[in-house]
């Protein structure tokens, strides 16, 4: 039997960080490329306008962050639990959820993962976004940061290998979240329906649909006793 | 009457080489006596005194002292005589009328920012040295001030750029590499520009162009420069690098394209194939070792503290840049390439 269910899964807090950090990620890409190069790029018109937005925007994208970390971390108090993997993820969590996407969702079997407010991450999201959130975000607002004080800070760049290094891994790193963003969007098409989670990520309400026979929950409902028991612990 | 012929042709020969000789001799003996005085301050005061190493490696000084002091007799100084030099629009013609049609000239004659004595073109300069004369009148911070109206990272371009790359015409530009040192021991120290003293103990007495040009051909590889870039012994040492014009005009206005920041930000790589290391003198300045073609375009050893947004970018850096956006396709279209044959399976 199919059940639909409505779940509040994205608080206004999270919602107001993802917009602001997309719209911000967006306009740094445009105008990041711009930067770089000016001889074939001209959307944001002079190279000056490109160079105060694409500090504007990166300064947007560091608050939003920072807004994100202090909710899940101060407020809700949930992000260990959100974004670090347990065991059970990295055990059989991941190839579980690897699985459904790369075999069984083609023939036509339901998401292992039902999202909850205290587990919204499948394991394999667990893994990537404790990467982006952790490592990547931050060291490209840093090496960003950097950039924009360059002659204050030129002792600290020198100290960490020089300006070609701090650029090449800024530049770099820019690309790979830059590469994450189709991934991204296309995964979010992945739900019931290809609108469900965008959705739920505009109104905070997701709709679920739930089978509620015996084996298809089944694994879920092991995952979930296991999280409850670590979380208790 | 052969004696005294003999005799009125040894005198003749002896007349014409005085004649020859003599103003040779003369000119040679008048710019040593000249210095002989002014280059000792006790002699003459620290004002009138001439640091004769640098005056003798200006085009100037082939010229000798007297093409500029005319009034100079040979009792100078027992003649009590005022001692005047001539005008530099005598012999620099071209350049003061530019000059004279400059806000500058209002304000600033010749001597002001141009010592005569230590007069050099700009390939005898290193880079940094090039800002000296400006801030005789222009404070850096008010500079920058003035920039930050309009000029993003108005601080990095003052601190990094000789004035004259916008404020005059140029047939060219060149990137002029410096080697710099460490101002105090330290991380986090602050460098400047070494000295011919400094360098020279760290090539053990041997020539200072040799601690980058190994194979001592007069020129600067990419290996070589990566090779001191790497080189652990040479830690305290870095080599920085200014966008210089390589003539400079003296009209000294604000030109209406350096307004536009791609002048200098748009014109890609190929503005950034010359280069040139500027090594210290005993006189004082700077001559400079041709640098192998692009060396500042390279990744990360070639020159690790220069880099110009939008010029130097790297062609490697943009191809695997390229490569990683690409990949985060293959999600989208392979999966959704399956996802699209196996639609059937989820209608339920």
């Amino acid at each position: 039997m199919v059940k639909k269910k409505k779940i509040y899964l994205q608080p206004t807090p999270v919602r107001i960080w993802h917009w602001l950090n997309a719209f911000g990620i967006m306009t740094l890409i445009v105008s990041g490329t711009q930067i770089r190069f000016p001889e074939f790029i001209h959307v944001l018109g002079s190279y000056k306008a490109a160079v105060y937005l694409h500090n504007t925007a990166g300064f947007v994208v560091a608050l939003s962050f920072s807004l994100w970390f202090f909710y899940y971390m101060f407020v809700s108090r949930t992000m260990a639990d959100l974004y670090v993997p347990k065991a059970v993820d990295l055990k059989s969590g991941i190839i579980r959820q690897a699985k459904f996407y790369f075999l069984t969702y083609f023939l036509g079997w339901d998401n292992p993962h039902h999202p909850t407010p205290e587990n919204k991450f499948n394991s394999m999201q667990k893994s990537v976004y404790l990467g982006i959130m952790f490592v990547l975000v931050p060291l490209v607002s840093l090496s960003g940061i950097f950039l924009t004080n360059v002659e204050p800070l030129r002792s600290l760049i020198v100290m960490i290998g020089g300006l070609k290094l701090l650029v090449g891994l800024h530049f770099i790193l820019a690309c790979c979240l830059t590469a994450f963003l189709p991934t991204h969007i296309y995964l979010a098409t992945l739900g019931h329906t290809p609108m469900e989670h965008i959705k739920a990520m505009w109104t905070g309400w997701e709709e679920t649909k739930v089978e509620v026979s015996e084996g298809a929950n089944k694994n879920q409902k092991e995952m979930d006793d296991i999280y409850a028991e670590q979380r208790a612990a | 009457m052969k004696t005294k012929l003999a005799k009125r042709i040894l005198q003749g020969v002896l007349l014409v080489l005085a004649v020859i000789l003599v103003p040779l001799c003369g000119s040679a003996m008048e710019m040593d006596d000249c210095l002989g005085c002014h280059a000792d301050a006790d002699m003459v005061g620290a004002e009138l005194q001439i640091d004769s190493e640098r005056f003798e490696h200006t085009v100037h000084a082939e010229f000798g002292c007297t093409t500029c002091h005319t009034e100079i007799t040979d009792d100078h100084p027992d003649d009590g005589a005022v001692v005047s030099a001539t005008e530099c629009l005598d012999c620099h013609e071209e350049t003061a009328d530019q000059y004279g049609h400059s806000a500058h000239a209002e304000n600033a004659t010749c001597v002001d920012c141009h010592d005569p004595h230590n007069a050099t073109g700009l390939e005898k300069m290193a880079a940094q040295g090039m800002n000296q004369a400006c801030e005789t009148c222009h404070e850096t911070e008010e500079v920058v001030t003035m920039h930050a109206e309009w000029l993003p990272q108005a601080t990095l371009h003052i601190a990094q750029l000789p004035c004259i790359t916008c404020h005059t015409d140029a047939d060219g530009y060149e990137v002029v590499l410096n080697i710099t040192q460490k101002q105090y021991d330290g991380k986090l120290s602050s460098y400047s520009v070494s000295t011919l003293e400094d360098l020279q103990k760290y090539s053990d007495g041997d020539d200072i162009s040799a601690l980058i040009d190994l194979n001592k051909d007069d020129f600067i590889s990419l290996a070589e420069l990566r090779t001191f870039n790497k080189n652990p012994a040479y830690a305290e040492l870095r080599i920085e690098g200014m966008l210089a014009p390589n003539t400079a005009s003296h009209d000294f206005s604000t030109h209406d394209n350096r307004f536009d920041c791609s002048f200098c930000h748009v014109s890609g790589p190929e503005s950034m194939q010359t280069s040139f290391l500027a090594l210290p003198e005993p006189s004082g300045g700077f001559t400079r070792m041709a640098v192998e073609q692009g060396a500042v375009l390279d990744a990360l050893y070639g020159t690790p503290d220069f880099y110009m947004t939008g010029s130097t970018r790297n062609a490697s850096m943009n191809l695997i840049g390229f490569a990683i956006i690409c990949g985060g396709f293959i999600m989208p279209i392979g999966h959704g390439t399956l996802r699209f044959m196996t639609r059937k399976n989820r209608k339920h």
